[in-house]
């Protein structure tokens, strides 16, 4: 009997380090909680597979960005979707990277940046952005005719703000910031989960929030997105990451990261994130059939 | 050095957010083990003076079901019912403080001595007299450490509630992961250890206070 205990301990504690361990032939791609980064996982996915012998791992929710770029940097995993304004989450010191609201900029640091400090190859943008944007709905802003965020202003002292967990605090680009270059605040401002911000628009719990600006739920919900006139909010492009070894040992693997640089815009992503949000399709049929439609594969 | 030069500066320039989150934290952590302490303390008395088995299995499975509903999915069923922000987050929170206070105040009663309570009856005590005098006085040391066990999971557990939009510290770590803000994480995280550990003192303080008596 004890000899039975002992060799299943032995092959479960075998099998444990060998599925950690992580053998060659399987590509690993770590995905954020939002879908727009998880259907690009899946179109890497299925095109890495049709073309090459490797096999593809995705590994999807992970909390956030930065915990992507450790893993990425330590080999844990090998590609994600990344967004240039990433830049300035408090990965580089101050004095090497200047806050910019302008796009190229903001890419061309991330892309040196990274790839100086982290070995990393940051491909150039896949052709659309999710950014942070300020939205309400459309029978507010329509009834009291508000077409940009300083528009807001009379109004905001009324109006309770909900945004995602970390806007608030953010110190560039965040609640602090929009306060001084806005110069004004919300009568309430809550930090929750995506899903729950939309979620208390619906259930009439909060009139702003913080829409990211590939969301379905923009269209699904009936909202407005206010044009940022103050030009406040950075850039976020869509880029492809991995690390520079991965490519040396694989050049097929660059071919295929490179061949979707800015080929998908922003209205077709947010269409892909309809189907998975709103019409609560699975993400791999959805990106599949976008494949498919764009005769990359068969 | 540096390090700390930094952390400094940080809490200069950050303290009245995180004394909000603080205040926050502790808000709804004490409002639901108040809550709960003043539905499960006399609800384990309740339990020990009854015959019916069936009510006293009844009332600890269902508090033993609340239990190990997993913390995120009991705030996620509390959203429609409830809405956002902290009201969810307290009734969940709630419902975990009931088993733990149920459980200790029930076992602390039972295990007075009932020859003690023979006595009391021999020298003329009322009912009430016997359980303000004589069983509540046994048994609080196990409703005690039934609420200091109680205050510090919730504490812990109140982090959780960030996510649908309580605020409290679990807000700091939350946005810390967000954007790679080590400081905010280590802050939002030290705190609510801080704060449980002042909990379990303060209340081992009056602990012996009272049972000293």
């Amino acid at each position: 009997m004890k000899k039975i205990i002992f060799s299943a301990v032995a092959v479960l504690v075998l099998g444990f380090m060998s599925a950690c361990g992580g053998d060659d032939n399987t590509i690993e791609i770590g995905t954020q909680t939002y879908t727009d980064p998880k259907l690009m996982a899946h179109i890497v996915e299925g095109l890495i597979e049709d073309q090459t012998e490797y096999e593809v791992n995705i590994t999807k929710d992970i909390s956030a960005s930065p915990q992507l770029i450790t893993s990425i940097d330590q080999e844990e995993l090998d590609i994600a979707t990344l967004y240039s304004g990433e830049v300035y989450n408090n990965h580089f010191d101050e004095d090497e990277v200047e806050y910019s609201t302008d796009t190229e900029k903001t890419l061309t640091q991330a892309q040196q940046l990274f790839n100086e400090h982290f070995d990393f190859k940051w491909y150039d943008s896949l052709g659309f952005q999710n950014k942070y944007t300020i939205a309400i709905e459309n029978e507010f802003a329509e009834a009291n005719n508000i077409e940009t965020i300083s528009d807001l202003e009379p109004y905001a002292g009324e109006l309770r703000f909900g945004t995602d967990g970390s806007w608030l605090e953010r110190s560039n680009d965040g609640y602090r910031a929009f306060q001084e270059a806005y110069g004004f605040e919300f009568a309430d401002a809550r930090g929750l989960q995506i899903e729950l911000m939309y979620e208390g628009v619906e259930s009439d719990e909060l009139d702003v929030i913080t829409a990211y600006s590939v969301d379905p739920q923009i269209l699904e919900l009936d909202l407005k997105v206010l044009e940022d006139d103050k030009n406040f909010f950075p850039p976020y492009s869509a880029s492809l990451v991995t690390r520079n070894n991965l490519l040396e040992d694989d050049p097929q693997i660059d071919e295929i990261l490179s061949s979707l640089v800015g080929t998908i815009d922003e209205e077709t992503m947010t269409q892909l994130i309809y189907e998975v949000d709103i019409n609560e399709r699975d993400e791999q049929e959805v990106a599949q059939e976008y494949l498919q439609e764009q005769g990359l594969i068969e | 050095m540096e390090v700390l030069m930094d952390y400094i500066e940080f809490w200069q320039e950050r303290y009245p957010s995180i004394l909000e989150y603080t205040w926050q934290h502790l808000f709804v952590s004490l409002v639901s083990v108040i809550l709960g302490a003043v539905l499960a303390i006399p609800l384990g008395i309740y339990l020990t003076r009854i015959k019916s088995k069936a009510i006293k299995n009844i009332t600890f499975n269902v508090t033993n079901i609340f239990q190990t509903i997993p913390t995120i999915a009991l705030l996620a069923l509390m959203i429609p019912l409830l809405g956002i922000g902290m009201k969810p987050a307290i009734v969940a929170l709630f419902l975990y403080s009931l088993l733990p206070l149920l459980r200790n105040t029930f076992a602390g009663i039972q295990s007075v001595d009932p020859e003690v309570i023979e006595s009391a009856k021999g020298i003329g005590y009322s009912p009430i007299q016997r359980l303000m005098q004589i069983e509540i006085p046994l048994a609080f040391p196990y409703i005690m450490s039934g609420l200091r066990i109680t205050t510090v999971y919730i504490i812990s557990w109140a982090t959780i509630a960030a996510v649908i939009g309580a605020g409290g510290l679990g807000g700091m770590v939350i946005a810390g992961l967000g954007f790679n803000d080590k400081f905010l994480i280590f802050t939002g995280t030290i705190m609510a250890v801080i704060m449980a550990l002042i909990a379990d003192f303060l209340m081992g303080i009056l602990e012996k206070k009272v049972a000293y008596k």
